[in-house]
């Protein structure tokens, strides 16, 4: 999982969220500092951020807003997977539930980057785009994440190549959040390598995926499965 | 990081002068044992007093505390395990303990995170309540009794005094343990606590909600029946619930499912030698296992062991069907099963006893953050349960049995068809627990052409090994 463990990963980072360093607050400025970078340059550390909550979950006091909703949209940018889920279970559940009481600005804004997710995770794509555009919070919490929006298409492009052979330009252009069949055609040609077939028809190349091949599960049968019968007949006899 | 850097509890350090007492009276008794080379120090009146007092800690360290205990009791408590840890940890070199069981080590620990976890969802509902002023007020002013830094500090220093991470290396290397143990490490007893430590670290972080970080402590830990918790029961039970549910909480529904059938399959098969008193305390663990595993089929369905097959339809036969079927009304058997299930999630800080109503119970949390999965997924059986009649089937005539919108179908089909893809770790000796393979998971298939779904069901060969050594088994028997 590229999401989780990715390449870009330096030393530095590697000997603190697989040591005891992990636990040192002051560790914590350190991690805020990697997720800059990787805000910047558009790769996403998982366990390192993970790490990061942790300390929050551990210290309250050294909670800083922005690096918690930076952290989730990180995440979200990697679904569908349980990666948004696992930051969330390290928030304080306060943080999550804004309560009647205690509506605070963070759990608001948990609570809304969770509404998000769940579009997401949920393949509502079109409604996705729609809730993004809805409230002008939504720009504000996404604006430190380079990309984001394109990283987003990028990954429902790669998704939907997964289950589509064909589909519809008005369906793509919906989901996608593309103005118009033009930006469409354009998104899916130049940046996605597909077809267009006839009008209105994209055509995505043929993968291990979209194919649903028919295929028979057969049984593994191996010497190591007999061997207790055959220790045993061995002893038996002797 | 030992115990007198870093993260030492406050309460063991600075107010408890017994306890730096012990640690000079452990030194002395050290150098007494050095220049007497060899002869019994317990000749020594206030020694020997002192070393019957540590026996009489180790004892308690294991002791189940009453139901009913007071928080003096609790609080007490927490202060002999300080006591004990301080002198195990930080006595010049290993002590020589003398185990009042065999299994102590799993035992004391054992007993010791109980109590940390039940300490913390005690103090969270006083808070909660807030009818409790007397009893709220004490926990105010002692944030760190049974504070989560100070158990993990604990952990964290047996697993590095007893250099047992090295050990496990060298182990797996095929090489000699001993030669990397280091002085503690050497010794049983440090070995043991070390080795117990990392199944208490997997615990702990599962009940903070960390689940990779769970799985990730057990990367040294080889699961196979040689591996050192399989000779506890309990621990070789507590240790496969927990990478179960870590599992589950991933999405990793056939690797949870596999865990929970390993250890539910062991069990059943060697109660009959079980003790009575050790068969019960395991069996409602059991039932927890049965309700996990009816929550990751339902997700991910597959064949099971036919004993739990069978224990589980016994057990939780309507619950399965009803969340078999899917949709809303599977939604609160799902909470129900959890809740019976889950552990005692905890918040690693203590809880603001000013304002009651902002502390929400972790379960409640975790439960509710896993109930988005459950119902982003919900529609998936209704889905499959119609796929599996056709081979190409329109997706708007499709919609219209189903009545939705057409849209909201292709959700569900995306949905659906994302989640046959899972990872699953595969045992080969030196894959870590949090690797894996990404694997379809699922016999059925399809794709979509445009509003055409194209549908393909895996035939199933039988499978007839299984059945063939059960048969041949019982000729045998």
């Amino acid at each position: 999982m590229s999401g989780e463990d990715p390449q870009e990963r330096p030393e530095q980072i590697r000997n603190i969220i697989n040591g005891l360093e992990r636990y040192n607050p002051q560790a914590a400025e350190v991690l805020e500092a990697y997720l800059q970078q990787q805000c910047e340059e558009k790769f996403c550390d998982g366990n390192a951020n993970r790490a990061l909550l942790k300390l929050y979950q551990l210290n309250p006091d050294r909670i800083k807003d922005e690096v918690i909703t930076n952290i989730l949209v990180k995440a979200m940018t990697q679904f569908p997977s349980p990666g948004f889920d696992l930051c969330l279970h390290l928030l304080s559940p306060s943080h999550s539930n804004p309560g009647p009481n205690s509506a605070s600005d963070l759990s608001e804004a948990v609570s809304k980057l969770r509404a998000l997710n769940l579009q997401l995770e949920g393949a509502q794509y079109a409604p996705f785009w729609a809730t993004l555009d809805s409230d002008d919070i939504y720009a504000d919490l996404t604006t430190d994440i380079a990309g984001f929006e394109e990283m987003i298409r990028l990954r429902i492009a790669q998704l939907l190549s997964q289950a589509y052979r064909e589909v519809q330009t008005s369906v793509l252009e919906g989901w996608l959040g593309l103005d118009g069949e033009e930006e469409v055609k354009k998104f899916v040609v130049e940046t996605c390598g597909w077809k267009m077939a006839e009008e209105g028809i994209v055509q995505i190349p043929k993968n291990a995926d979209n194919e649903a091949k028919k295929t028979e599960i057969r049984e593994d049968v191996t010497i190591d499965m007999f061997s207790r019968v055959i220790k045993r007949s061995w002893e038996d006899s002797a | 990081m030992s115990f007198q850097t870093g993260m030492a509890p406050a309460r063991a350090m600075d107010n408890d002068s017994d306890v730096e007492e012990e640690a000079l009276v452990a030194d002395y008794r050290e150098q007494v044992q050095y220049e007497g080379g060899g002869m019994d120090d317990f000749d020594h009146p206030s020694v020997a007093q002192q070393a019957e007092e540590f026996q009489s800690r180790l004892v308690q360290a294991a002791q189940p505390l009453d139901f009913q205990a007071t928080l003096e009791t609790k609080f007490a408590s927490y202060d002999n395990y300080c006591a004990v840890f301080h002198h195990i940890l930080n006595s010049e070199g290993p002590v020589d303990l003398k185990a009042p069981s065999h299994y102590w080590a799993w035992d004391a620990l054992d007993e010791f995170l109980y109590q940390f976890n039940t300490f913390s969802s005690y103090r969270a509902r006083i808070a909660r309540q807030a009818n409790n002023e007397e009893e709220a007020q004490i926990l105010r002013d002692n944030p760190n009794t049974w504070g989560c830094y100070s158990v993990l500090n604990v952990l964290y220093s047996l697993i590095q005094k007893s250099q047992i991470v090295e050990q496990l290396a060298a182990t797996k290397r095929n090489e000699d343990p001993m030669a990397v143990a280091g002085p503690y490490g050497q010794k049983e007893m440090y070995r043991m606590l070390g080795y117990f430590s990392i199944i208490g670290l997997l615990r702990v972080h599962c009940l903070l909600g960390d689940f990779s970080l769970a799985l990730k402590t057990l990367d040294d830990i080889e699961l196979n029946k040689k591996a050192m918790f399989a000779r506890v029961m309990a621990a070789h039970f507590t240790t496969y619930y927990y990478v179960g549910f870590s599992y589950m909480m991933m999405r990793r529904y056939a690797d949870a499912i596999r865990m929970f059938s390993h250890i539910l399959v062991y069990v059943s098969r060697t109660k009959n030698f079980q003790k009575n008193t050790q068969y019960d305390s395991i069996t409602k663990k059991n039932d927890q296992m049965l309700a996990l595993i009816a929550i990751c089929v339902a997700f991910h369905p597959t064949r099971l062991d036919d004993t739990i097959h069978t224990a589980l339809r016994e057990k939780y036969g309507d619950q399965l069907l009803k969340l078999q079927r899917g949709g809303p009304d599977s939604l609160p058997v799902f909470e129900e099963l959890f809740k019976i299930a889950c552990p005692k999630f905890i918040s690693p800080v203590p809880p603001d006893f000013e304002k009651p109503e902002s502390n929400i119970d972790p379960v409640d949390h975790h439960l509710s953050v896993f109930m988005d999965e459950v119902k982003t997924n919900m529609w998936s059986p209704t889905v499959k349960s119609y796929l599996r009649l056709y081979t190409t089937m329109d997706l708007k005539k499709l919609a219209g049995f189903l009545d939705v919108q057409p849209e909201e179908l292709r959700s569900w089909l995306l949905v659906s068809k994302q989640r046959t893809k899972q990872l699953r770790w595969a045992d080969n000796g030196h894959n870590g627990l949090l690797e894996g393979e990404l694997v379809n998971i699922s016999d059925l298939d399809y794709a979509l052409q445009g509003d055409l779904i194209h549908i393909s069901e895996a035939k199933m060969g039988r499978k007839l090994v299984d059945w063939y050594l059960r048969n041949l088994s019982r000729t045998y028997a």
